[in-house]
């Protein structure tokens, strides 16, 4: 049960965050510091992709809630890319669909963000 | 007479977040015992891991444990997780971190009892001086 964070940075204040595995109560405090030490580093664009993660608990949505609230205070944005079908019925079943910019493909999300990769 | 078969499997863990995750997994193979669809094993792994994170976000650095007592029948599993961290414990969800999501709208421990609510049909919580119990049935397809 781990979680892998693979960041890749296509402009200077933008972050694609590639997250592998599991996020849940074990896990999140990692992609908590890893969002924070971002944001505080003046990255105001960042795009999660979440295509690879198998499992997203109440921890995990605390988190990017935290992470997306964060951002747009400083004029940014959080969104989200690729979700399984499963992961993405945990953000319909908690209206967090409506909250978070949801896209298929990073290309979609920068496009739409108005963000270069 | 009727016989109806019972089985019961019961797993302890400690009540730390390193252990949620066996939780879930042991869980995984118990609801594939049921005439569940794949989504269904899904949610109801989902509700016992929100179940066991609601304990160890209450139980702080305690030595508390976790014990999780399945049963399967022709008509429902039930799944009973229950902590000995004393009822008037306060969530350990670091103050920032509360403070930002309370800012954001969410509550996430509210978030949690939500997601049981939805992803199976029966949640009971009782909570007692020496511990909490989240009792979780999901009823067998028709």
């Amino acid at each position: 049960m781990n979680l892998t964070i693979n960041s890749r940075t296509p402009n200077e204040t933008t972050r694609i965050l590639e997250i592998e595995g599991e996020i849940d109560v074990y896990t999140s405090p990692q992609l908590k510091q890893e969002i924070v030490k971002l944001a505080e580093g003046g990255v105001k664009h960042l795009i999660i992709n979440l295509s690879k993660v198998e499992y997203l608990d109440s921890t995990g949505l605390g988190v990017l809630i935290g992470g997306l609230k964060r951002l747009r205070e400083a004029e940014g944005n959080l969104v989200l890319v690729g979700p399984a079908l499963r992961i993405l019925r945990i953000f319909e079943i908690t209206g967090l669909d409506k909250i978070f910019d949801i896209y298929a493909t990073e290309e979609d999300a920068a496009a739409k963000e108005g963000v270069t990769l | 007479m009727t016989q109806t078969l019972c089985d019961t499997v019961e797993l302890t863990i400690p009540c730390r977040p390193e252990y949620v995750g066996v939780a879930r997994l042991a869980v995984l193979g118990i609801a594939s015992r049921m005439p569940f669809s794949y989504d269904e094993v899904e949610d109801v792994r989902l509700a016992v891991g929100e179940a066991c994170t609601h304990a160890v976000e209450r139980a702080g650095s305690t030595v508390a444990q976790i014990k999780i007592v399945s049963t399967i029948d022709s008509v429902a599993l039930v799944i009973e997780v229950s902590d000995d961290v004393p009822a008037d414990a306060e969530p350990v969800i670091p103050d920032e971190d509360a403070q930002a999501l309370a800012a954001a709208g969410v509550d996430q421990q509210g978030l949690g009892a939500l997601l049981m609510e939805i992803l199976v049909d029966e949640v009971k919580i009782t909570s007692t001086a020496s511990g909490t119990s989240v009792r979780l049935t999901k009823f067998a397809p028709e």
